[in-house]
């Protein structure tokens, strides 16, 4: 089960808080949605394999609060991601205009500028819509993300989501491969041998 | 077909060679050689070779081991790759043309090539094969054995039509003598040497070696065919004089001298050690000559080498010159080999530990005396505090056996820690960033890349002083004394709150271990320094307060937490990372102050305490008093490692429910802070109020706004779905916390335990560990040092040693004062052709701007040598035509070499013309005649 995984993909999900990161989640990994979802601390974290024409991708998933407050502890968690799914909420204009904070904290913190950008209006079951769908697009647009309207509630567009993430970040070459071959260099013991260090670069003979 | 007749015919084809005798298979061996190799039949059909071909075109070698009985052979067939083969169909009509390598004798296209196996050299020749004695078999000595090898080759000359040349080499390997033969259809060539240690008074000039060679060639015939003559004198030049190498070799021994600062810790050395070229050796050729064109005889001499129509000039470098980069480097990277630890080495091992307790608790114990708090930080001299920590420690041990000196010690400690001895740090590293920044962004960039720690970085700086130290001033135990020093002096900040200058940029690409550990320190040390401030002016205020008031403090006691801020400016107030893991049973490290108990048990309920500054003019919801944010704990800082090995922690929970809520759990500790601290700063606040804060829209406000009779807005809304979830972790949370301000809580960020866990960490490094740490920072240093230098490859030795070559050649062909920009220009070409080149031609030879100045460094070289007047028995002194002085402006020729070339008719005057070749090779140890005589095997 495990062997014929092709690659383990790290994603993020962040957002201002309430707009639903950790429904838009638990959607996608039990097909359940809780109306009494507990705001998150900190982090959170869940994993699901998704299968992409046939290839199999180990998602790990990591689910972040949106509190202001939470900011200095979750970007740690950003590093090493290869893709981030942006939550707005429809109905709350604010947490629309506040996407421009969590790019730039995002282009702060993250290891590699080539990560996939998915931007998700969330909760569009309701009627009270204060962020237009094409204001979606144009800001997805504006900053080449990928744009979709989804309810956790209701199902719509989440399994979509993420498999049209996933997909984009398997079609990115360069952006896994050498990820899943763990060419990265790591500092600590894991590794004996004190040759690592030179990186092949020089010769001392 | 007949059943019985096929075995029988079978019967006659077998050929027997069961009785052949070890020398018939070993003839038939090298038959067999040639054959696969295809070298035989007709050789002839390729083009003369052109022009330096021999040195320019590539050469091809294949090698097999035969036997002769027990005795193995190697035998190895060399060619020169010629691509042109167009001819060949109409050459091969030419049946009786002469072999190859005959015609090759005659070739004048390659005299002298600069880079040829010797035998190309001597004979001319464009193909042939060696056959040499194995590796372990001894060499080829007596006369018969050597004969015998010469006629197998001959038989098998003869059997397969060969006409390539094979080589025999006899005698010792050393010796480089061989006997050989070539065969071509009724001409054959010998190919013969004369080697002796000493030149034959007789035979020391051209006119005895043509005597040689016209009694060789045995010609009847009169007049003499014309005896076409090519010479070279080469002058080796190994004194420089006064165009030593630019490089002054860095002087160590000033280091040692008390004068020099600390900086020259800062500098990696380099360059070679020793002359990079060792020789310059120039070659006079004069080509094309006829006998009585030049006279060369016991008595006089036609050739001058400055008149000479030819020159060109090689180089020879001195092999693996010591360079003091590599050097470095190399014995730097010995060090990771080394298994012993600090203590070890130093040979102390229960003392020291002693030691050290001892003065851990006498610096306890003068820290209870006499309080810091007593005197401003800022009066106090760091230097002052640095150096009588280090008496503290001289004292403990002798110096005599201390590896480092006290004088090289105080000069590295002073560089590491540069605030010691300016207290303007912030001046100095101002200058020093200046200084890191020269090379250009883009290089810069690149060099970021590498996993090492900032070019001013203290773990850099100690990079290079330990790669200094290991290197000039005592090896493994200077490298580990002065890590135990460098340890102690970080205890010692640590201890008296002395910031680390290098460790406090907080890039997060720098990763190196030691450096991040650095980086740990100094934050702890930060923390430490603001909570010990903190105390400070809250004792102050209080000791203000009791004056003024008799003991009740004032309301407003936020100015206190306002320094407290103040104090902890650099990081931004926000939620911090409780290290769980732990510390579960850690308690909060109290600062037992016995006022503040007091002021807690009687203003808990009404006394606010912590506040930071009142948030968007909100009112509390239960009363009227304004809403603050609290002053809460910083986050913890994150390392790397640490950040990895939380995360893990956190994956490894699961994805389950209970996972969730466990890991919501272990993150919960500053959200639980921060909410003691809202309490403490908002007394008679509820959950709500916090939520306003902290997670606003988790509030959600009433539609309809109320006009409260003051005018003023009341805000009227209740707390979110998801936050009025019955026990849900933020109401848990709320109902546990307690009123503490921030600074009375357990810290979430134990910077104590940190430093020390990182002191430990840095204590415990064996100098090997050291080294493997510093590795990538003296790699990168070294980067630097080539990029500075010149430019920047990766292959860093042989960067280095050919940096310093390029260095020196220029320096000494650049010594032409006032010559024209066309000189300057042509000389660069030359400098750097001789640099790449095995043999530079010198234009204008002599007479050239290059020639000039060769010519000058032979003749300062002469007359410096002939002032220490020199026993030279080198036979005759070849005193140059029109040479006016008794010096000579060239030494004697270390070699001399004579091609002599004819065709005659041999052996007899009515055989064919055939070519004839000598070459003569005179040098002062060895003289060596290689001659090719050819004769017609058909009419003698």
């Amino acid at each position: 089960m495990e062997d014929d995984v092709l690659t383990t993909l790290k994603l993020l999900i962040i957002g201002e808080s309430g707009v639903g990161k950790s429904s838009l989640l638990l959607r996608f990994t039990e097909d359940t949605f809780d109306p009494e979802q507990s705001a998150t601390i900190g982090v959170d974290f869940k994993v699901k394999t998704l299968a992409i024409d046939g290839n199999k991708a180990k998602l790990a998933i990591w689910d972040t609060a949106g509190q202001e407050r939470f900011r200095t502890l979750t970007p740690s968690y950003y590093r090493g991601a290869q893709g981030v799914i942006l939550v707005y909420d429809v109905t709350k204009r604010e947490t629309f205009t506040k996407l421009e904070n969590w790019l730039n904290e995002l282009e702060t913190y993250t290891t590699r500028n080539d990560i996939v950008k998915m931007l998700v209006g969330n909760k569009i079951d309701r009627d009270d819509h204060e962020v237009d769908r094409n204001e979606g697009l144009k800001f997805a647009r504006k900053h080449s993300m990928l744009f979709i309207e989804a309810s956790a509630k209701t199902k719509d567009g989440v399994q979509c989501a993420f498999e049209e993430l996933v997909e984009k970040i398997l079609q990115t070459p360069g952006l896994w491969e050498s990820e899943n071959q763990g060419q990265r260099v790591r500092l600590g013991d894991q590794e004996p041998g004190g040759g690592r260090a030179c990186g092949g670069y020089c010769s001392i003979p | 077909m007949a059943a019985d007749s096929d075995p029988e015919s079978e019967v006659f084809e077998i050929t027997d060679f069961t009785t052949a005798s070890e020398w018939e298979r070993f003839v038939s061996k090298v038959e067999e050689v040639l054959n696969d190799w295809k070298l035989i039949g007709n050789s002839a059909g390729s083009l003369t070779p052109e022009k330096g071909e021999f040195t320019s075109g590539t050469w091809g070698e294949k090698s097999q081991d035969i036997q002769f009985a027990d005795f193995k052979f190697h035998i190895i067939h060399y060619f020169l790759k010629q691509e042109r083969e167009q001819d060949k169909g109409k050459d091969q009509l030419e049946e009786d043309a002469f072999p190859l390598a005959m015609q090759d004798l005659l070739c004048m296209n390659n005299d002298f090539p600069p880079r040829a196996h010797c035998l190309v050299r001597w004979y001319g020749i464009r193909e042939f094969v060696v056959l040499s004695p194995g590796a372990n078999c001894e060499a080829i000595i007596s006369e018969s054995k050597c004969n015998l090898l010469l006629s197998s080759i001959s038989i098998s000359l003869a059997n397969s039509g060969s006409q390539v040349p094979i080589f025999v080499q006899i005698q010792q390997k050393w010796r480089r003598v061989y006997a050989g033969e070539c065969q071509g259809p009724g001409v054959r060539t010998d190919f013969e040497m004369v080697h002796l240690r000493k030149v034959p008074s007789q035979y020391n000039h051209l006119s005895g070696l043509l005597d040689i060679f016209k009694s060789k060639i045995g010609c009847t015939l009169s007049p003499l065919p014309p005896i076409n003559i090519a010479i070279r004198f080469t002058y080796i030049l190994q004194d420089w004089q006064q165009y030593a190498w630019p490089q002054q070799p860095p002087d160590f021994d000033t280091l040692l001298g008390g004068e020099v600062g600390g900086v020259e810790f800062g500098k990696l050395p380099f360059g070679a050690c020793e002359e990079p070229i060792s020789e310059l050796h120039l070659a006079t050729t004069w080509s094309h000559l006829t006998e009585g064109i030049v006279v060369d005889n016991d008595v006089y001499s036609d050739l001058d080498p400055l008149q000479a129509p030819h020159w060109s000039v090689r180089v020879r470098s001195a092999e693996n010159p010591q360079c003091l980069l590599g050097d470095l480097l190399t014995e730097f990277f010995k060090l990771c080999c080394r298994k012993e630890s600090t203590e070890e080495i130093l040979g102390r091992g229960l003392a020291e530990e002693e030691a050290k307790e001892n003065s851990d608790i006498s610096s306890a114990l003068s820290k209870l005396t006499e309080p810091t708090a007593a005197v401003p930080i800022s009066k106090l001299s760091v230097s002052n505090i640095v150096h009588s920590a280090r008496k503290h420690i001289r004292r403990r041990r002798r110096i005599d056996e201390s590896p480092l000196n006290t004088d090289i010690l105080n000069s590295i400690l002073l560089y590491l820690f540069p605030d010691a001895a300016v207290e303007k740090s912030s001046e100095n590293s101002k200058n020093r960033t200046t200084h890191f920044q020269t090379s250009s962004p883009s290089v810069q960039n690149l060099f970021l890349q590498l996993k090492s720690a900032p070019s001013d970085s203290l773990t850099y700086r100690l990079a290079l002083c330990a790669c200094l130290v290991n290197y000039n001033h005592g090896g493994l135990r200077a490298v580990a004394h002065l890590w135990q020093e460098f340890v102690l002096e970080l205890r010692y900040r640590w201890e008296n709150n002395y910031f680390v200058y290098g460790g406090e940029d907080s890039d997060v690409r720098c990763l190196k271990r030691s450096h991040v550990a650095v980086q740990m320190l100094n934050c702890c040390i930060e923390r430490k320094r603001a909570r010990d401030e903190a105390r400070k002016v809250l004792e102050g205020s209080r000791e203000r307060e009791r004056q003024v008031s008799g003991g009740r403090p004032p309301p407003e006691s936020a100015t206190p937490m306002a320094t407290v801020s103040g104090a902890a400016r650099e990081v931004s107030s926000g939620k911090s990372w409780d290290s769980w893991s732990d510390s579960e049973e850690e308690f909060f490290e109290c600062l037992s102050d016995q006022g503040e108990i007091e002021a807690e048990k009687d203003g808990s309920k009404s006394k606010a305490e912590g506040r930071l500054h009142p948030y968007n003019n909100m009112t509390l919801l239960n009363s009227t008093e304004p809403l603050y944010v609290p002053v809460t704990q910083e986050p913890a800082p994150m390392t790397e490692d640490l950040l990895e090995e939380q995360s893990e922690v956190l994956a490894k929970l699961g994805t389950s429910a209970e996972g969730t809520h466990l890991r919501a759990r272990m993150q919960s500790a500053c959200l639980l802070s921060d909410m003691e601290s809202f309490k403490s700063a908002n007394p008679g606040c509820a959950l709500e109020d916090f939520v306003r804060w902290y997670s606003p829209r988790d509030y959600v406000e009433e539609e309809d706004e109320v006009i409260d009779e003051t005018g003023s807005r009341v805000v009227k809304g209740e707390l979110s779905a998801r936050m009025k979830i019955p026990g849900n972790m933020w109401v848990e949370a709320w109902e546990t916390a307690r009123v503490t301000p921030a600074r009375r809580q357990r810290r979430l960020f134990d910077d104590t335990k940190e430093a020390e866990k990182v002191l430990h960490y840095l204590a415990v490094q064996k100098p090997a560990d050291l080294t493997r740490n510093l590795l990538p920072c003296i790699l990168h240093a070294a980067i630097l040092k080539l990029k500075e230098e010149g430019e920047s490859r990766f292959q860093l030795m042989a960067m280095e040693t050919a940096i310093t070559r390029a260095r020196s050649l220029k320096a000494k062909f650049a010594s032409c004062e006032g010559g024209r920009g066309e000189d300057a220009e042509e000389l660069e070409k030359f400098v750097s052709s001789l640099q790449e080149e095995p043999e530079v031609v010198v234009i204008g030879a002599g007479q050239g701007p290059a020639g000039s100045i060769i010519h000058r460094l032979f003749v300062n070289a002469q007359r410096t040598a002939l002032l220490a007047p020199l026993d030279e028995d080198l036979g005759r002194d070849r005193k140059p035509a029109g040479g006016s002085s008794k010096v000579p402006d060239f030494p004697s020729p270390a070699g001399r070499e004579i091609l002599l070339r004819t065709c005659v008719p041999r052996p007899a005057p009515y055989s064919k013309v055939l070519p004839q070749r000598l070459f003569c090779v005179l040098m002062r140890e060895e003289f060596r005649l290689a001659g090719a005589f050819s004769l017609d095997t058909a009419f003698f």
